[in-house]
């Protein structure tokens, strides 16, 4: 497992609607939302690269010192992003798609609004699960 | 160089050693950077400082480490800026694999960013080493003399002996001390400051306005590090729009905490407040994950606690309870009177979290002077009740504003400046949970038609602090941008559903209603040709009218542009269809020296009148005189705007409209005919050669009598008078000779709808021609005045309905066969009947002839033959008739046939109709023409 790694869902309009920080180090003496400051800033890339490739993996696609940025994009153009600081990108690949798999039935669940934030403790919890499994 | 040591110590053996890597690591990417292999240079950039990165050496000069890193990535940063200028790369993004470069890496913003990064790695532990070395003791002089030797990356002690100077190598303890000591004299932050700037503008030109805003974040930090507030916080706050707009709402958290404080080293209580209330609204309300506080920036964790605690604080500083301590020389500052706090929320300010106020009239529209209910609703998603001392609701009709006070506060409610005669209402409470509607309901009155719009709800919180706050309409109102994907209950902001949706804050104030009368008398149908004379009256039947204006508006009914007002074009009188003469009133007789501001206007289409000043009760009219060049059915609009009061220009004006749709009718549609003799027939060989063209002109026969009929039809419904009835000849010669050319009726003849009224000319032409003007059929008529007596203006004026006679072609009939025969004949007796056949040609004529049998008579004389008849002579045909029955018969038929133009003449029916009476009757020889001359009109 990556010591460091934070995990962010972002809607289609842009706005973050679900984030976890999954690594199994405490983080660093970085100032607290360094990570998502990261995040944040590589939407920019993601925003370009998207429409260049019709893969839904874009592999690593930012680089901040030692930490990495890998984003995987749905067909609803809501984006996994996930920051790290390893390079197993067989694991993130199969982490993303179970996520996918996750927020497609979240998605199917009647009482949630499309772009609004998750806060099902559920999706939690298996989110943290699978982040366990392959990072 | 003597006494130097081989084997240089290990810190300052390291430092060598990056020296001279970075030596040959600027020559190699310079090469391949002018060669144009980027990709090559970025990987050997990048394979460099992997291998040098875990090289850091001792961990008394790691700063040594970061420094030569950053240093590194600055390089390489502008290397790749001055090659970049011709080498324009695009790079491939099909599939970046870990090992391929990532899109910024082909910019330099990227290296310089990096290379802030690093600096900022360095200074943190450059301040660590000093720190530690502190305690060790301050450094001594001799530093100063270390200098770089001769050889790359090798320190020095310089000594001098007089002349000589001997160069000592140093020991690594000795490094160490100049090297801090050289560090302490550099201000690493206004470096920073500067690589991010640029890493920042070059991200904003590449439009990658996340990653700028990352930059411009980290330079924030470093502004608000050496305490430059005004920078840091013009920086904060661009970045935080970002966020505020994308909703990342820790981001936007982090960013406002240092917003905060760098308020309160710019000493300003107003930014302090607005910031803490944005984030005490923030929808940060989830506990998932707790850092411990130590991590966190100025704003400290995103929790609902945390919140509470800036909310309470912000309105601790706002009510003036607690002072604000400022960051400079322990000052505070404190809201007061002399410092009061006003904060303006707009409709895209991110205060709305803080206080929304919307605003809805229960009607749309109201009646001068008539109750109208007005609900305000606010909401708040602050964290904690807020409880308001005071509101205060503002119009743009400023006598409508009102305040309503807080019923538990009675004492506060009294402190603030309440203007006299402002209305004053109370509410039980004033409180704002989070996220509840706080619904007020109120009646409010308006004497001032017009628009009447809420603008602004001010509430004041404490003696010095007040929000006000743009009032919105519930329908147009917008989500609140970051709590819009929050799990929230929804509400909505009026009791009734219906106008949460549909309310608005403004209401429409009609003006008062007219008491005036405006009275169109209808008429009817106008025609065509007249001056249609419409009269208006206005009569007061309970306001007084000042500066009254009468507009009169002509439309076409269906819409197409006839008459528009707005056109400015001339308009000829051709294209004109219907136009406004003129507008005529009854000026009294003292104001006949007519005041100065009296308006006349008169275009086609538009006129505008000044009405003169009328008491209640008085009356005044006039008259619209309309002229119909052409049918059309038009709508006349008459409005009347005047004032009720006089001398207060305040004041509205009252308007009063009416409408009329007037049908223009053409009144008399004239239509001609030409009739030849009876029983004569003049061969017209134009007829002959082209039978079936409708377009044909008429032909008529020189020097002979035609009948010219014209018939006259009243298409109106009302009964027309005609007075005369004239052919005007167009030009004035002798080529035809018509009688009579004008005829004036004795008595004039009452033409009821419907009616045909016919009048015989005689045309006998005298001149060949081809194409003869005949002329124009002028028929003088009037409405007939007797039956509506009300219209006494037809006396004199008459109108003129002209029809212009086509012309016709005039030629020499070759020959001309009439028939005689006895008016009537009698039973048993014979009477003759003769074809007479004038051959008016200088040439023999054959005429072939056949006489059928008729029953009726018994008929002596040529059956058929062929004769000749002489040029210029007449031949008569002679039949003798005995009449074998009684009544109307046929007379035998005669077909008379020429040769030379292959042309027969059948006679009509109508002409070889003879009666036979039984015995002879007795009448007068009068009696008889007249009879003749019936039986040729019902033709």
């Amino acid at each position: 497992m990556a010591s460091t790694a934070c995990f962010m869902i972002v809607s289609k309009n842009d706005i973050p609607i679900y984030e976890a920080e999954v690594g199994s180090v405490p983080k660093k003496e970085d100032a607290a939302h360094q990570h998502q400051f990261i995040l944040h800033a590589a939407l920019d890339i993601v925003q370009d690269m998207a429409w260049t490739t019709s893969a839904m993996f874009l592999k690593a696609i930012d680089r901040f010192n030692d930490l990495v940025v890998s984003v995987y994009v749905t067909a609803g153009h809501t984006r996994l992003m996930l920051l790290h600081d390893s390079r197993n990108d067989d694991g993130i690949k199969s982490f993303f798609q179970e996520v996918h798999e996750l927020y497609i039935k979240t998605l199917l669940n009647p009482l949630y609004l499309p772009g609004s934030r998750i806060t099902s403790s559920h999706f939690d919890t298996k989110v943290r699960a699978l982040a366990r499994k392959y990072l | 160089m003597v006494g130097m040591s081989t084997k240089t110590p290990p810190i300052q053996r390291i430092v060598e050693i990056k020296t001279i890597a970075e030596q040959l690591h600027f020559k190699l990417s310079t090469l391949l950077l002018h060669s144009g292999k980027v990709v090559e240079a970025i990987t050997w950039f990048r394979q460099h400082t992997a291998n040098y990165r875990s090289l850091m050496g001792s961990p008394e000069v790691i700063f040594l480490h970061w420094e030569w890193l950053s240093r590194q990535y600055l390089v390489f940063a502008q290397l790749l800026e001055t090659s970049s200028a011709d080498v324009q790369h695009v790079p491939s993004m099909v599939s970046v694999a870990a090992e391929k470069p990532t899109e910024w890496e082909f910019h330099s913003a990227y290296y310089y960013q990096l290379a802030a990064s690093y600096l900022k790695e360095k200074n943190v532990s450059l301040e660590f080493a000093l720190s530690m070395s502190e305690d060790v003791g301050p450094i001594d002089g001799s530093a100063e003399s270390v200098v770089a030797s001769a050889y790359l990356g090798q320190f020095a002690r310089l000594f001098e002996h007089g002349d000589t100077c001997i160069m000592q190598s140093l020991t690594d303890d000795e490094y160490v001390r100049y090297a801090l000591a050289e560090g302490k004299r550099f201000q690493d932050s206004f470096e920073i400051i500067a690589l991010l700037k640029r890493s920042c503008e070059a991200y904003s030109n590449l439009k990658a306005e996340r990653t700028a805003a990352y930059c411009g974040l980290q330079m924030a930090k470093e502004y608000f590090a050496v305490s430059d507030f005004g920078n840091a916080k013009q920086t904060f706050d661009n970045v935080a729009s970002l966020y505020r707009r994308e909703g990342w709402l820790l981001s936007l958290w982090e960013v406002l905490g240092y917003l905060r404080e760098c308020s309160r080293g710019i000493s300003s209580a107003k930014d302090f407040i607005e910031y803490s209330l944005e984030m005490a609204a923030l929808p940060v309300t989830s506990d998932a994950f707790e850092p411990s506080s130590k991590d966190c920036g100025p704003a400290g964790p995103a929790t609902l606690s945390q919140r509470g605690k800036i909310h309470e604080e912000a309105f601790e500083v706002a009510r003036g309870e607690s002072e604000l301590n400022l960051k400079e020389q322990n000052t505070e500052l404190k809201v007061n009177s002399d410092y009061p706090l006003y904060l303006e929320i707009d409709l895209v300010s991110p205060l709305r979290v803080v206080l929304l106020a919307l605003v809805a009239f229960h009607q749309p529209v109201v009646k001068p002077g008539a109750p109208s209910l007005i609900t305000i609703s606010l909401r708040s998603q602050l964290p904690t009740n807020v409880e308001i001392d005071q509101l205060e609701v503002q119009f743009n009709q400023s006598e409508c504003n009102f305040i309503i006070g807080n019923g538990k506060k009675p004492h506060i409610a009294a402190i603030s400046n309440i203007q006299p005669g402002r209305r004053v209402e109370t509410a039980p409470s004033l409180v704002l949970a989070t996220n509840k509607w706080l619904r007020l309901t109120y009646e409010i009155n308006s004497d001032h038609s017009g628009k009447l719009e809420c603008i602004y709800v001010i509430a004041r919180i404490g003696p010095h602090f007040t929000i006000c706050c743009r009032a919105e309409s519930p329908a147009s109102m917008n989500d609140l941008p970051l709590w819009k994907f929050e799990n929230l209950v929804e509400t909505i902001p009026t009791k009734d559903p219906g106008l949460a949706f549909s309310g608005q804050k403004a209401i429409q104030v009609e003006e008062p209603d007219p008491q005036v009368d405006l009275i169109l008398g209808s008429s009817g149908p106008a025609l065509v040709g007249e001056s249609f004379i419409l009269p208006v009256t206005i009569s007061s039947k309970g306001h007084a009218v000042y500066s009254g204006e009468l507009k009169i508006n002509l439309v076409d009914t269906r819409g197409g542009g006839l008459l528009s007002p707005r056109e400015e074009e001339p308009f000829s009188a051709d294209n004109l269809h219907v136009e406004l003469v003129d507008i005529s009133c009854h000026v009294p007789e003292d104001q006949s020296e007519a005041p100065s501001d009296k308006i006349q206007k008169i275009q086609p289409s538009f006129g505008l009148i000044s009405v003169p000043s009328l008491d209640v009760g008085e009356s005044w009219s006039g008259q619209l005189k309309i002229k119909w060049n052409r049918p059309k059915p038009i709508m006349l609009y008459v409005s009347l705007g005047y004032y009720h009061q006089s001398g207060e220009p305040s004041l509205q004006k009252v308007h009063v409209h009416k409408s009329l749709q007037i049908e223009g009718k053409t009144a008399v549609t004239i239509s001609h005919r030409y009739l030849l003799p009876f029983r004569q027939d003049p061969l017209l060989l134009s007829k002959i050669k082209s039978v079936s063209d409708p377009d044909q002109m008429p032909s008529l026969a020189l020097n002979d009598l035609t009948m010219l009929i014209v018939s006259a039809k009243n298409c109106s419904e009302v009964p027309l008078r005609l007075l005369s009835v004239s052919i005007e000849r167009e030009e004035d010669n002798d080529a035809c000779a018509i009688l009579p050319q004008h005829e004036e009726f004795r008595e004039s003849v009452v033409h009821v709808p419907g009616e045909e009224f016919k009048k015989v000319f005689t045309v006998i032409p005298k001149l060949n021609c081809t194409r003869l003007k005949i002329g124009t059929v002028c028929l003088r008529w009037q409405r007939d005045s007797r039956v509506e007596e009300q219209f006494d203006f037809c006396d004199s004026a008459y109108q003129v309905t002209k029809h212009r006679l086509p012309d016709v072609n005039i030629e020499l009939p070759p020959l001309v066969v009439s028939l005689e025969c006895p008016p009537h004949a009698t039973l048993g007796n014979p009477f003759r009947y003769s074809v007479k056949i004038h051959n008016q040609t200088e040439f023999l004529q054959e005429i072939k002839f056949s006489v059928a049998d008729s029953q009726s008579f018994v008929l002596s004389g040529p059956h058929n033959d062929t004769i000749f008849v002489l040029p210029r002579s007449t031949h008569v045909l002679s039949f003798m008739l005995v009449p074998l029955g009684l009544g109307s018969l046929q007379l035998p038929r005669v077909t008379v046939t020429s040769v030379r133009y292959s042309a027969g003449l059948h006679t009509s029916p109508a002409s070889s109709i003879v009666f036979v009476y039984p015995s002879k009757p007795h009448f007068e020889a009068s009696d008889m023409k007249e009879t003749r001359t019936n039986s040729v009109v019902a033709e």
